[in-house]
């Protein structure tokens, strides 16, 4: 393999991994605030694709207000689900929360099926998809918008963790929510805004990687990829999300240039299942301790 | 009363092919052997609180290594089969419980919906084996000179090899180990602490739950005919969780009733597929909002 075909796997890889550390930040956000996992994050970003698929389509409204919509759409359907249903069962059972939102993935999956279609659609890309060549090597640009966005995303939730009241509030309440409350600060709209933030977040990935896997009801299903992600980089760690998103999309691109092709699809679960086998905290995971 | 009930409902079951349209004969070997999946996965997720999103994948261990025995051992009786469908899915979920002691609630039930990929993955590119996509016809089965040809004699398979698991599982629950499951479930730490070890019955629950879903993934294979890896995909997963959280999560009986009701609903819902998921993920979120232990703890509740 020529070195500038293996620069092209690597930048496509790096893209698809940002796109994995988006959705991975977006399960780590929800967890943070409320120690459990929403298995309804891929379906979520799944509707937020479709609606900015409709915005431009049926309402002709131009691209990027199109996907502003989706965003936007999305944060509302987080609002909504948390206060309506999560919040009534935040007092239970962690299992509790994770059987909720898996049948509430089941619910988003039908429902997009059945206002929209169960067909593949092709999405509109901000983003050419022709490559171009830059020196030797042969890059589309897309992979570089993908990048270049999910980046500066990730700065901006930078920003907000550190700048603004808000991000320390969810900093505070990821560390101790007994001393969060203590300090004033109001859980039940840190687990709201965590809900909203993790929506948005991963709506910008629903939008950006939907022209290239095409839209459609299965695109939930990278929120599993997101999760092995998050795993790889220590469950709750938001650096490590980023990181092991990049991994993960690196791996993935890479292994069946080594390996044969028919792998391709178990590559994020075998290597969910290596590391959680091997190091059940993640890469960078610290082991918690626990009190009866 | 329990008495009464009970052989009301063993006189239904030993009737039912006699009087039921063929097609409802079917339905309830469907029954039978999804009953038998439930109660596995109840041992292991209602009873030592591990959450499995891959029973699919033991269910089709099972199914294959049924269907293959059949097809390379066409003399070997139906039950030796299932016992080796069993014993072989039961040695898998050794091989996966064991480093999944590990693991609890989210990333268990992340490793075992990954398990679950994998299995079918695996299944889909061993060719030469299992003719992947393309799919594998089980033959006909015979106990001794009984040839299990129709409807009726598979069903009475189902329903006899179901009776004695549920029965199996009514008694596990009720000995040291079902107890010790239980602790375990109440508090694994508290358990650890009252001199259980918790370790090795976790691993117990992990294993006796491949085997029920392996003998269960035999029958399945002998009453379907045919396998492809297609039809044992996540989704089929998610169908087994709804069965016992409406069922009861830690009830045997609750799995039971879980498992009838969510196969003859898949069935009545079969000309509204675009639907199904969508009953079926109100079933989940409305069990864990207004109806937390499921249709046991009503019962328990109401009687």
């Amino acid at each position: 393999m020529s070195g500038s075909a293996l620069a092209h796997v690597v930048v496509s890889g790096l893209a698809t991994g940002c796109i994995y550390g988006l959705v991975a930040l977006s399960l780590v956000i929800v967890y943070n605030a409320t120690r459990t996992v929403n298995f309804a994050q891929g379906e979520m970003l799944m509707i937020s694709a479709f609606v900015a698929w409709s915005a431009q389509r049926t309402a002709g409204l131009p691209l990027p207000l199109a996907l502003a919509c989706g965003v936007v759409a999305g944060g509302l359907l987080a609002y909504l689900v948390e206060r309506v249903i999560i919040r009534r069962a935040l007092e239970a059972t962690h299992w509790d929360v994770l059987i909720i939102t898996l049948g509430l993935s089941l619910v988003l999956r039908a429902a997009a099926g059945i206002v929209w279609t169960n067909d593949e659609l092709p999405f509109p890309s901000l983003f050419s998809n022709r490559p171009v060549s830059i020196g030797p090597v042969r890059v589309a640009p897309v992979s570089f918008g993908i990048i270049g966005a999910s980046l500066v995303l990730m700065l901006a939730l930078v920003a907000l963790f550190r700048a603004t009241r808000l991000g320390r509030a969810m900093r505070a309440v990821a560390q101790n929510q007994n001393a969060a409350r203590l300090m004033g600060i109001s859980v039940e709209g840190v687990y709201g805004s965590a809900w909203v933030l993790a929506a948005v977040v991963g709506a910008v990935g629903g939008v950006l990687i939907a022209p290239v896997t095409f839209l459609s009801t299965k695109m939930g299903l990278i929120a599993i990829n997101g999760f092995t992600a998050a795993v790889l980089g220590g469950f709750g760690s938001m650096p490590g999300a980023v990181a092991g998103g990049m991994l993960l999309g690196l791996i993935e691109n890479l292994a069946p240039l080594y390996l044969p092709t028919g792998i391709r699809y178990s590559v994020p679960f075998l290597v969910m299942i290596a590391i959680l086998l091997a190091r059940p905290r993640g890469l960078f995971g610290r082991v918690e301790r626990r009190k009866v | 009363m329990r008495g009464a009930a009970v052989t009301l409902a063993t006189m239904a079951a030993l009737g039912w092919p006699l009087v039921a349209p063929k097609y409802l004969v079917f339905l309830g070997t469907l029954v039978a052997i999804n009953a038998i999946v439930a109660i596995g996965l109840n041992l292991l997720s209602g009873y030592t609180n591990q959450l499995s999103f891959g029973h699919a994948g033991f269910l089709a261990i099972g199914a294959y290594v049924s269907a293959l025995v059949t097809i390379h051992l066409p003399a070997l009786p139906v039950p030796l089969t299932l016992l080796v469908a069993g014993l072989a899915t039961g040695l898998v979920g050794l091989a996966l419980g064991i480093p999944c002691l590990r693991l609890e609630g989210l990333y268990l039930a992340m490793a075992t919906l990954a398990f679950g990929f994998v299995v079918i993955e695996a299944i889909t590119n061993l060719e030469g084996l299992t003719r992947g996509n393309d799919g594998l016809r089980v033959p006909v089965t015979r106990i001794g000179p009984w040839v299990l040809d129709t409807d009726a004699s598979r069903y009475y398979l189902a329903v006899a090899v179901a009776a004695g698991m549920i029965l199996a599982a009514l008694n596990v629950t009720a000995t040291r180990t079902g107890r010790a499951f239980l602790a375990i479930r109440t508090s694994e730490i508290a358990a650890q602490a009252s001199g259980i070890n918790a370790a090795a019955y976790k691993t117990i629950a992990f294993v006796l739950s491949a085997f029920y879903t392996g003998v269960a993934g035999g029958l399945f294979a002998f009453v379907v005919g045919f396998l492809s890896p297609d039809a044992f995909d996540v989704f089929l997963s998610v169908d087994f969780l709804v069965m016992i959280i409406l069922g009861g999560l830690g009830s045997v009986f609750g799995s039971v009733a879980g498992a009838a009701i969510v196969t003859v609903l898949n069935d009545s819902l079969a000309g509204f597929q675009a639907y199904r998921p969508l009953i079926f993920g109100a079933i989940m979120i409305a069990c864990m909002l207004f109806m937390p232990g499921g249709l046991a703890a009503l019962a328990r509740r109401k009687s």
